[in-house]
């Protein structure tokens, strides 16, 4: 697990502002896709903590439930979905805002998701404007 | 292009949209441009530019006009809006219109998200609703009549589910279903020019609009509006934008972001 390594450099500002963090899970085989999301993410105000598999991610769920879940779909070890729908049964887990983000972009795909319990779901390729408006929709900023 | 250009194309954009384009656009209109030139066939910006200059407005001045407007637009831009149309006014609009069609402009629609994300709220709560969107380009209208977007369009502003519902999916866009299509229309107008017709409507919708035009014909724009406005009906401008002393024909709505309903004395004179 790669803990947020930018914690430390936050100004006593931002601290007092949030008294208690959001927190977002970034869950991508991609080192290079979490590290763009990342950014945006941490943009949007959140404490950001990243999975390289469905399975590092269940693993860290059962310890600390994130407030919201970026989700790629096809990863080595677990694959997203697979994740999604432990994630489900997990005690709490219904909690968290679940956004599919994948390359994955046809309709019959998208709705399985949704119906697999995603909140939302992302196409890439994506942008900071489009992740935004997304968390918004789903009510996480 | 040079600095005499650009002055030149201020002037243009300003007696012809009221569009005011600020210096620090000079780049992006120079970017904006070389497609254009490339369309018309013409060598560079320059020699399209002193071809313009050389003869009355006509279509390669408007197409020229339309790459420097201002395009930007999303699905459910200022989101509060549109919670406040489907939750509020259009449930109230369709008790006092007593199952008549809610008319609806959306005045500078550019590439047709707003008159789809309008379309959308109405058809939810099953209110009867006629929807106009209007704009200068061409270009956008084309594209807002086609009622397609890419994954990155469709997606911004648009909660999955929402998208499912009311778009389908083809090779490389996404299409507004025929339901939508239904209740929305498209036509070509300048917020500057007065009207053809006489239609007036239940709600108009004009955001990020007003905030791209010269001080000096803002006034002008907004008294059209009003004209065009039932008496009962209200105005949307964008989050943020005010009307201060432009015109004394609105007056905002107290915690509704964007609202604008008729001031008294428009009232008065419209009676």
């Amino acid at each position: 697990m790669r803990r947020c390594a930018e914690r430390a450099s936050r100004t006593p500002r931002q601290r007092k502002c949030q008294v208690t963090p959001r927190t977002c899970l970034i869950v991508d085989d991609s080192r290079i896709i979490r590290k763009v999301a990342r950014r945006i993410v941490e943009g949007l105000g959140f404490e950001v903590d990243e999975a390289a598999d469905g399975a590092e991610a269940l693993t860290f769920c059962a310890a600390v439930m994130p407030d919201v879940v970026l989700l790629d779909w096809s990863m080595p070890v677990m694959d997203g979905l697979t994740f999604l729908r432990r994630l489900r049964d997990l005690p709490g887990g219904d909690r968290p805002k679940v956004l599919f983000c994948t390359i994955e972009t046809r309709a019959e795909r998208i709705a399985e998701a949704l119906s697999a319990g995603a909140d939302d779901y992302v196409m890439k390729p994506f942008d900071g404007e489009i992740l935004s408006s997304k968390f918004a929709e789903v009510g996480a900023v | 292009m040079s600095p005499e250009d650009f002055d030149r194309l201020q002037s243009l954009m300003a007696s012809r949209t009221g569009y005011r384009l600020a210096r620090d656009r000079m780049k992006l209109a120079e970017h904006r441009l070389g497609p254009v030139a490339r369309r018309e066939g013409f060598d560079s910006v320059a020699a399209m530019l002193a071809a313009l200059w050389s003869k009355p407005v006509a279509s390669l001045g408007w197409s020229v006009i339309e790459a420097l407007l201002n395009p930007e637009t999303w699905f459910r831009r200022d989101r509060a809006t549109f919670d406040t149309l489907a939750t509020e006014l259009l449930p109230a609009l369709v008790r006092a219109r007593g199952g008549q069609p809610i008319r609806i402009w959306s005045a500078g629609c550019s590439t047709g998200q707003e008159v789809w994300s309008i379309a959308m709220a109405a058809l939810e709560v099953g209110a009867p609703v006629e929807i106009i969107g209007t704009d200068l380009s061409h270009r956008a209208l084309e594209k807002a009549r086609s009622g397609a977007y890419t994954g990155f369009e469709i997606q911004r502003g648009l909660k999955a589910a929402t998208m499912l519902r009311w778009f389908d999916q083809t090779e490389e866009t996404w299409i507004a279903r025929a339901e939508l299509r239904a209740v929305a229309r498209f036509a070509r107008a300048n917020l500057l020019t007065p009207p053809a017709e006489d239609v007036r409507f239940d709600l108009i919708f004009c955001r990020h609009v007003l905030d791209d035009m010269q001080p000096a014909v803002r006034g002008q724009v907004l008294d059209q509006l009003e004209r065009r406005l039932v008496d009962d009906g209200c105005l949307f401008l964008g989050a943020g934008e005010r009307i201060d002393a432009d015109s004394l024909a609105f007056r905002p709505v107290a915690g509704r972001q964007g609202l604008f309903v008729k001031a008294p004395g428009s009232l008065r004179r419209a009676a």
